[in-house]
């Protein structure tokens, strides 16, 4: 009876013990996840520094960028990332973590273009490759911009989809910052991002601030010139610190006075997921030709004689008209103001600088005085101001509040 | 007897599976080569740590790199025959290994990248 017991038992532990050892993945001493060694690519979102450089949707389909693309690809590329595009170069099939395999529709498509050119620029330089011991050699000393963009295009070949390569073409890119934007931004942006979500209209009923329309060309917190879409940076910093300002009702609770609460403890990669996705929903961060920013300087020492020309700059550029002459946001203008959906919007209190929307340190009322806050009336002073002008107005502004002290000590 | 053939075989399996696992190659920068010796140190990183690694050359070992054919209408990659010396440090390789009287014994080193990254 043990006996027919047994020898069943044995076999199927053996056959057990056959079928782990069968489906075990290799140990690897410098691989990194199945994913990449199968020929993928990781799941992490392009740094900050290269979040905005968008391949131009041309580039993608222009046969001059492609063939140019093959000739570089031929020499530099081929011999790891094969004549097919497979991964299997003769110097490819020796390495632990394999090149990926271009031809995988679906993997291409779920490589955004910020993060294919960062791949191609840094190589096994960065993080996470190289943790993983990625032989992926950097190209950005020796490849120019255009050169890069033109590998890619010649790459982007074989994984035969026909079409720039851009989230709308293939929203898989941007799946978990879809994910998170549907858990954490839906109530007040909107289903669609165009700031018509359920809550958003209760948060200040029938007057400004409303949440943003992800649409639209407006955003009012920028690092870029009046009239420009702001830099991925500019967005992080927003989703980071949240907006401050009253609201009703539905604002109670959110800390610091924040209409917009301040997403800090989301982790850095999820919060650049999430901006991708809002990218994703306006074209503009792929049409435009570059990315230019205002150059903050840094904050000159604070002197009486700086605070006796940002007085009277105060008044010269018509400050007092809707911020009133104590800063009280009390201006003879004031009760008139509309924002660009033509809602009510109130004169900033500057007498508050904890409520300050684009932030109350010198540098951020410097960048707000130069860039202006697009859609609402607060205008771009960067062309009418030199620097050391708008410095002036920036710490007379601030010294409006708590008899000056807030612009020593640089509130935030 | 039968019985105990069985569990020792489940046991060879499961045992030698890590053993021949564990031969995926090593890639790295080359750090250092000793042609004395015969051995080839490479600057590995493993699950994020780096390391050092000697690997031991033995007369049979391959050490190859791939160019592109000079002979017109030829495509594709030749493999060329390098000796020890003609490798540099910086160089990035990738290379078979067996595991030998607890030593790393080089098959085939292969050049993937002839210039530091």
């Amino acid at each position: 009876m043990r006996t027919k017991l047994f020898t069943p038992l044995a076999i199927g532990v053996l056959g057990l013990l056959v079928g782990l050892w069968l489906v075990r993945p290799p140990a690897t001493r410098a691989n990194g996840d199945k994913h990449e060694e199968n020929g993928g690519h990781a799941h992490v979102p392009a740094p900050l520094e290269y979040a905005d450089v968008h391949v131009p949707l041309s580039v993608w389909t222009d046969p001059a960028m492609i063939t140019r693309g093959k000739e570089i690809y031929a020499t530099r590329c081929a011999v790891c990332h094969g004549d097919q595009g497979d991964g299997k170069g003769p110097a490819g099939v020796a390495l632990p973590l394999k090149p990926p395999d271009f031809r995988d529709k679906d993997g291409v498509a779920e490589m955004r273009d910020n993060y294919w050119f960062w791949r191609v620029s840094e190589g096994g330089q960065v993080e996470p490759f190289k943790g993983k011991g990625s032989a992926m050699p950097p190209w950005k000393s020796e490849l120019s911009v255009e050169d890069r963009w033109a590998v890619m295009a010649y790459q982007h070949t074989f994984s035969g989809h026909h079409g720039p390569h851009v989230p709308w073409e293939h929203p898989e890119s941007v799946a978990m910052g879809r994910d998170i934007f549907a858990m954490a931004c839906v109530p007040c942006h909107g289903v669609a991002g165009k700031g018509d979500g359920s809550v958003g209209a209760m948060l200040a009923p029938r007057r400004a601030p409303q949440p943003r329309d992800f649409t639209s060309a407006e955003f009012k917190f920028r690092s870029t010139p009046s009239g420009q879409l702001p830099t991925t940076a500019d967005l992080f910093r927003t989703l980071t610190e949240g907006v401050r300002s009253g609201g009703g009702p539905m604002t109670i609770g959110l800390r610091g006075h924040r209409i917009m609460p301040s997403f800090q403890h989301m982790p850095v990669e999820q919060r650049l997921e999430v901006l991708e996705y809002v990218k994703s929903l306006n074209r503009g961060f792929w049409e435009r030709s570059e990315v230019q920013t205002v150059a903050v300087p840094v904050p000159p020492t604070l002197t009486p004689e700086r605070l006796t020309r940002g007085k009277q700059l105060y008044a010269d550029a018509e400050c007092l008209a809707c911020h009133g002459a104590r800063g009280r946001g009390d201006g003879s203008s004031a009760p008139t103001l509309k924002d660009n959906r033509d809602l009510p919007i109130a004169a900033t209190d500057l007498t508050r600088p904890e409520r300050f929307k684009n932030g109350a340190r010198p540098e951020d009322v410097y960048r707000t005085l130069v860039t202006g806050l697009a859609g609402t009336p607060m205008p771009s002073y960067g062309d009418s101001l030199e620097p050391d002008q708008a410095w002036d107005l920036a710490y007379y502004v601030l010294s409006l509040s708590r008899g000056g002290r807030t612009a020593e000590a640089g509130f935030r | 007897m039968t019985r105990a053939m069985f569990v020792i075989v489940a046991l060879v399996v499961v045992s030698a599976a890590p053993s021949v696992a564990d031969e995926a190659p090593i890639s790295g920068t080359v750090k250092a080569i000793d042609a004395s010796v015969k051995t080839l140190t490479l600057q590995t990183t493993v699950q994020g740590k780096t390391r050092d690694v000697t690997i031991v050359l033995k007369p049979e070992t391959k050490i190859v790199k791939f160019a592109r054919p000079t002979e017109p209408g030829k495509t594709g990659f030749v493999e060329q025959q390098l000796a020890l010396s003609d490798l540099k440090p910086g160089w990035f390789v990738s290379v078979t290994t067996k595991h030998e009287g607890g030593n790393e014994v080089a098959e085939i080193v292969t050049v993937v990248l002839e210039k530091p990254r």
